[in-house]
């Protein structure tokens, strides 16, 4: 092999590898492997001043390869290939090692042991780099068409954003209305805007807007394709109607939420006891403007059960985050339409984090609200009041601040639902191929840098299909997805990573193997030379078939046998 | 000092090399024996990459995917898990012990499962020693 100039930086990231690896001693010793013409380590590899670096040593010293030994490169491949790329050699004759999340975070304690895994990780990246070899992108037109799955506040949102800016839309709904769970809202916390009317203006725009098609009563069946060229397949709720083919280049998948099952908590008495109602029907019981019992009375005492299937072991483990400023305004309305009313209010913490939320909560003080706080893991008990009690319900609660077991009479009970994944976000996710966390909820490609992208490139998420949020979160994030789709349809073409599967023609046998193996049909036979090969646009370069191919005739690009076998052999040094 | 095994990790980009990403951001710690490769798919674990990675020196050989059904690429899991009991037969051929290679499922939000896993097989690899596989393994896979 020719003589190469490398080049390996080891990244301190302030004291986050610092602490436990010992940097300097991996220099050290890499610097007298063959070929490392350069080897440092500085405080932030990522930073401005760290990425000169490199570009310098790469103009300076000649450098033909790279080494940043640093985080995981899910994190910072990119800028280091972009660094590169402006050093001015090719982004791929460049290699990380993850010494971060995978050696000195999760072995904090034995300083020793991370820096001899760390060293390993290194020289496995060192041999890797020697194998790389440079590699172009692809492009391919983007079409300007968006497949929006879900017309709650998120999807209407993104949905008129993109059509505002010129681009057709279709808006696919599986029910047979706009608006999702928020149209089944009176008013919304803390500014007590009305649900109805933050809806309506967006349904009148979305009407008026020409390049945007709603399909009520349909769902994604199908999607096939890359990002800037993807073929969506809609079906219709009505068995008789055909099915829809779309071309799309992008899709926001906005498919909410639902709420949780109260009946699951036999405690208390959800679906048994009639003036036992969940938030959702308080909520509609507000909109026709009448607060009443079952038996058609007033009440004259209500309660209100924050955390219902929220922040407990037993079912969610996660807050819903707008339950309890929901059960603030509860409390108020109530206050405001029946004075007379006791209302108390039985929460676990009282989280009320973001604008104007606090102020919220003092407000509901001002009204003479009864704050019961009760534990984490406890759960007050609802019973039937006897005859001659004077109210409907009693309620039992170990209150936390006084350290006392009390009882409370109410005549209605009001349990604040918390939010949960969809019963489809299973099937959604495996149509659009994305990931879902351990409760369900869709996964961001990154959960700080990139919240509404997803690992799958031109698949978006938003709203509360991600995770529980109030409404300008959920519309924050829609035009951020729309924003962000519009940045990749202004550039007009797409680039597509040069790493993919490509066959080797005289080594290929014409077996066929690999064409049925390819999950995207992306490896073609031609008949008149009796051999494979694969549409490098619609690989999606997963390795599938080259590790298939019997005759080792398919090379997986950036994951040659020959770079991974040159990584194991390093580590293993 | 106590016998620490060197175990090769091939993971796939998607579930679980980001699953164990996640145990680094959450800080869940785990015996430093693993050695972890990054392949895009657990479809594109060449089983002579497991060979090559003993013949080299492994103790042992971790291959995670994503959970069946979940795979990134729909069904490459699946590939993968097809190829494992052929790879396992073979291995028992050249007198390599069960325990020394497995194949599992980590999911990217399985940050503690992968610590698991990990602390899991190193031990048992640790209770059964240096593994005592011929380098001469080395030349047969690298004929291909």
């Amino acid at each position: 092999m020719a003589q190469l100039k490398i080049g390996v930086y080891v990244c301190n990231c302030g004291t986050n590898i610092a602490h436990t690896v010992d940097a300097d001693s991996i220099v050290e010793t890499v610097w007298k492997i063959p070929d490392v013409t350069i080897a440092r380590s500085y405080r932030y590899m990522c930073s401005n001043p760290g990425q000169e670096m490199i570009i310098n040593d790469i103009q300076g010293l000649e450098l033909d390869r790279v080494v940043v030994a640093a985080c995981s490169p899910r994190m910072h491949e990119r800028t280091f290939r972009n660094a590169c790329k402006s050093g001015g050699i090719n982004p791929y004759l460049f290699e990380m090692a993850n010494i971060r999340e995978q050696c000195s975070w999760v072995h904090s304690a034995d300083r020793l042991s991370a820096t001899a895994k760390a060293l390993a990780l290194t020289k496995a990246a060192i041999s890797r780099v020697r194998c790389h070899e440079p590699l172009d992108p692809l492009t391919a037109e983007m079409c300007p068409s968006t497949l929006v799955l879900g017309a709650g506040i998120a999807g209407m949102t993104a949905a008129l954003e993109l059509a505002l800016a010129g681009h057709p839309v279709c808006l696919v709904e599986k029910t047979d209305r706009l608006g999702g769970n928020l149209a089944r809202l009176d008013l919304t916390a803390p500014y007590l805007y009305s649900a109805r009317d933050v809806l309506q203006e967006r349904m009148v725009r979305i009407r008026q807007t020409e390049n945007i098609s709603v399909l009520l009563n349909s769902q994604l069946k199908s999607l096939t394709g890359f990002i800037g060229n993807f073929t969506a397949t809609i079906a219709n709720g009505n068995p008789s109607a055909d099915e829809k083919v779309l071309h799309v280049g992008n899709v926001v998948v906005a498919t909410g939420y639902k709420e949780f099952d109260a009946a699951r908590i036999t405690h208390y008495g959800y679906g048994k006891l009639p003036d036992v109602i969940t938030s959702f029907e308080f909520e509609r019981m507000l909109r026709t403007g009448r607060i009443l019992t079952k038996a058609g009375k007033e009440p004259r005492y209500a309660a209100i059960i924050h955390c219902v299937g929220s922040r407990n072991k037993e079912f969610h483990g996660y807050c819903s985050r707008v339950c309890c400023m929901t059960a603030l305004k509860y409390a108020q309305e109530i206050k405001g339409a029946i004075p007379e009313c006791y209302v108390s209010d039985l929460y676990i913490d009282m989280h009320a984090f973001g604008k104007g939320c606090e102020d919220f909560y003092k407000k509901s003080s001002e009204v003479k609200t009864l704050f019961l706080m009760y534990g984490k893991n406890e759960r007050p008990v609802i019973r039937k009041a006897e005859p001659g009690d004077d109210c409907e319900m009693l309620i039992e609660i170990d209150e936390k601040l006084s350290g006392e077991r009390i009882e409370i009479p109410a005549d209605l009970v009001i349990l604040m639902v918390g939010m949960e994944a969809r019963e489809d976000s299973g099937e959604v996710a495996r149509l659009v191929n994305i990931s879902q966390d351990k409760d369900g909820w869709f996964m961001e490609s990154h959960p700080k840098l990139d919240p509404v992208a997803t690992t799958t490139e031109g698949i978006y998420i938003a709203g509360t299909c991600v995770a529980p949020k109030d409404i300008p979160d959920s519309v924050a994030q829609a035009r951020a997805a729309a924003g962000r789709i519009l940045g990749r349809i202004a550039k007009g073409k797409i680039e597509i990573d040069g790493v993919f599967a490509e066959v080797n023609e005289d080594r290929c046998s014409g077996c066929r193997m690999c064409n049925e193996l390819c999950p995207y049909s992306a490896i073609e036979f031609d008949e008149t030379k009796k051999r494979s090969h694969v549409i490098a646009a619609a690989c999606k370069a997963c390795g599938c078939c080259v590790a298939a191919c019997p005759s080792g005739a398919i090379k997986g690009r950036h994951f040659t046998d020959q770079q991974i076998y040159a990584q194991i052999e390093g580590v293993l040094a | 000092m106590s016998y620490e095994p060197k175990i090769v990790g091939f993971l796939c980009n998607w579930c679980s090399y980001t699953g164990a990403d996640l145990a680094g951001t959450s800080r869940i710690q785990y015996p430093p024996s693993i050695r972890i490769i990054r392949v895009m798919c657990s479809a594109r674990i060449d089983p002579t990459f497991v060979i090559d990675a003993l013949a080299q020196g492994a103790d042992g050989v971790l291959i995670c995917g994503c959970h069946p059904g979940d795979c990134h690429y729909s069904e490459g899991n699946y590939k993968a898990m097809r190829r494992f009991p052929l790879l396992k037969k073979l291995l028992r051929s050249y007198g390599v012990e069960e325990e020394r290679v497995r194949q599992t499922w980590v999911s990217a939000s399985e940050g503690q499962r992968f610590a698991d896993v990990v602390t899991d097989m190193t031990e048992r690899v640790r209770a059964l020693g240096p593994s005592r596989i011929h380098r001469n393994l080395l030349a047969d896979v690298r004929e291909r």
